[in-house]
């Protein structure tokens, strides 16, 4: 095992059960995922890519396994410690629904320092000079649904970013964009990657994005197929 | 808060209907509270200031005397204790003798009331219920018939009235009066039966100069019912300072039918102001219920970013805060404002039947209303309470959303 894993996982199981019926959606999942990756999980619909990425966050519970979190195990966690887990060490980019409406887009960004109970003032300015980073901060004050869904994803990653976790898990983030926003965003993604160290791990089954990643991993029927660096 | 005040404002007619919700339960309760408030009030006063007093003095009934109050032979000795006894704000000496009253042919049972003239007027209401004729004057003679046994007799003011005293305690007495004045009665029932005469005029019915049956008193600061403790606390101290033979009578213990009417009425009103908040509460419930299911992903969100249920929990509650506390404001508010405006236009008269009813039950035909501040907080901090309970359950299932489950919500 790698000593600069951010996250681990042994012999990773998700069932799905409905009934009496059985679905798995993970198969006894091995990887680590390196400090500063930038990574992508490919492969077609149903091969398990959310799954992974669900149980990564803390948002789900396996069913078998183990997954470590700089080294910490995560199943041991109650939903309150898995909560904090999520606020202090993972950013999330969700595939939709990802901005709260009713907040603008300064305040979306600034939302999880606020959780964090950074002060006002000090998330204002964080919040701001990552959207500046990002390219949408003349959007600083405007509500959501007044951005493109391209801008919205952007304001996304910087709340992703915005509080310095250990690594963005990013699920599905291009899937509702055309080509060029989707380029762009990933390119962006890269760009916090490099600057910030920032550790990424996306799922996409948009092959043209994967050549600007250090590694993509290739799922099938809840299996790693193949694991290739890239770069 | 910032993000439960924008949910508000989002979701306008939802967070108008939960004020609503609120605001309506108190609304009704401060003007309900308001009618009662002056309803008992005007009870209160007509009973304690009319006739009855706060509490009396009377002789401890050492034989039966059917209805008639025992008779004090010589009432000095308590007046002298009453004398030394704090928080009397006023009190005078009555004899009340059953006794029979003739005109010509016509005769009735009534009850002789002796009073003194001069120590009434301050708070008796007597004078100012005089409609034919005038009020009693020390010393003068005369009596004073209500309209109703005015009518029975078929007397008119100058008229005289043969009275019969019939007390069983002293020897038959008999006067002839003649009526100097009619007057109009709060009940129909003391209309037709009560007849007023000076105190010295009602001691030639007893045939004694000093005899009475009761020193009717009233106590600094009591103005109300509500005011029982203070009236209790004198009445204590009254019963340890009077000689043996007497005994204290509150208000409650002298016209107990008004005691029990008022007794109902407060749990009543409890009753009342339960089902205003159980239906305000089931308001609420249900509109920051449908709130929470329509923002299930958002929420779902929420958690995923790393909030804790204790703050989920804090973020619904804070949107039923504020509904609560303005909601209960308002209701407070415009319901005081209606006491107001109501009673700045004189009450609200009744006619008809309505006001004869209120008549016959002595009380005004006129509806006032009164505000009491403390009832006013109770009915805004306990219904805002009662929305903020409500709205507990749907922030604990708000709280106890699966992330992924709730993200992946379809309304």
């Amino acid at each position: 095992m790698s000593t600069s894993a951010v996250m681990r996982t042994e012999d990773l199981w998700k069932i799905y059960r409905t009934g009496t019926a059985e679905t798995p959606a993970l198969r006894g999942v091995d990887l680590e995922i390196e400090e500063r990756e930038f990574t992508a999980t490919a492969g077609p619909s149903g091969s398990g890519k959310s799954t992974l990425l669900h149980l990564l966050g803390g948002l789900d519970r396996p069913t078998g396994g183990e997954i470590y979190l700089d080294g910490q195990p995560m199943s041991d966690l109650s939903k309150d410690k898995l909560a904090q887990l999520r606020l202090t060490r993972i950013g999330f980019v969700f595939q939709a629904y990802n901005l709260l409406p009713v907040l603008t887009v300064l305040e979306n960004t600034a939302f999880v320092l606020e959780l964090q109970g950074v002060p006002y003032r000090e998330r204002l300015r964080r919040a701001r000079a990552i959207l500046a980073e990002l390219g949408v901060e003349k959007y600083a004050d405007q509500f959501p649904n007044r951005l493109s869904g391209g801008e919205q994803q952007r304001v996304a990653v910087a709340r992703a970013v915005v509080s310095d976790p250990a690594i963005v898990l990013a699920d599905e983030p291009t899937a509702n964009l055309d080509t060029k926003t989707s380029l762009d965003l990933i390119d962006l993604m890269r760009r916090m990657n490099e600057e910030h160290n920032t550790t990424f791990l996306f799922a996409t089954h948009d092959m043209r994005l994967l050549d600007r990643v250090d590694r993509v991993i290739y799922l099938e029927d809840g299996r790693i197929a193949r694991d290739e660096r890239v770069r | 808060m910032k993000v439960a005040l924008r949910y508000l404002v989002r979701n306008r007619r939802r967070t108008l209907l939960t004020l609503l919700a609120v605001l309506i339960p108190v609304y009704f309760l401060v003007f309900m509270f308001g009618f009662a408030n002056a309803n008992l009030r005007d009870m209160f006063e007509t009973a304690t200031r009319f006739d009855t007093g706060h509490a009396q003095i009377r002789a401890v009934p050492t034989k039966a005397t059917g209805a008639a109050i025992p008779l004090m032979r010589d009432p000095s000795d308590a007046l002298a204790a009453l004398a030394e006894v704090k928080g009397i704000e006023w009190r005078t000496v009555r004899l009340d003798l059953p006794a029979l009253a003739s005109v010509g042919d016509r005769s009735r049972a009534v009850h002789v009331q002796g009073v003194v003239p001069e120590e009434i007027g301050p708070v008796s209401a007597l004078a100012d219920r005089i409609i034919a004729g005038s009020s009693l004057t020390a010393g003068e003679g005369g009596v004073l018939v209500g309209e109703e046994l005015a009518h029975l007799l078929g007397v008119e003011v100058g008229d005289e009235v043969v009275l019969l005293g019939a007390h069983p305690e002293t020897a038959l007495g008999a006067i002839r009066e003649p009526v100097i004045g009619v007057y109009r009665a709060p009940e129909a029932t003391l209309g037709r039966t009560v007849v007023y005469a000076d105190l010295a005029t009602a001691r030639q019915l007893a045939r004694s100069e000093v005899a009475a049956t009761a020193i009717v008193i009233r106590v600094a600061g009591v103005a109300s019912p509500r005011d029982q403790t203070t009236l209790n606390r004198v009445v204590r101290e009254l019963r340890a300072a009077l000689p043996a033979g007497y005994e204290v009578k509150d208000w409650t213990e002298l016209v107990p039918m008004v005691a029990t009417y008022m007794g109902i009425l407060t749990p009543a009103l409890a009753i009342v102001a339960g089902i205003f908040f159980a239906l305000g509460g089931l308001v609420v419930l249900n509109t920051i219920y449908l709130s929470v299911l329509e923002r299930t992903r958002e929420l779902g969100l929420i958690l995923s970013l790393g909030a804790s249920r204790g703050r989920v929990v804090k973020m619904i509650l804070a949107e039923a805060g504020v509904l609560a506390v303005v909601g209960a404001l308002g209701g407070a508010l415009t319901g005081v404002a209606l006491i107001l405006v109501v009673e700045a236009f004189g009450g609200i008269p009744l006619w008809g039947a309505a006001a004869e009813f209120m008549r016959e039950m002595g009380m005004s035909s006129v509806l006032h209303l009164s505000a009491d501040p403390g009832q006013v907080a109770l009915a805004a901090g306990a219904m805002a309470a009662v929305a903020v309970l409500a709205a507990w359950w749907p922030a604990r299932r708000a709280s106890r959303l699966e992330p992924m489950e709730a993200m992946r919500y379809v309304d």
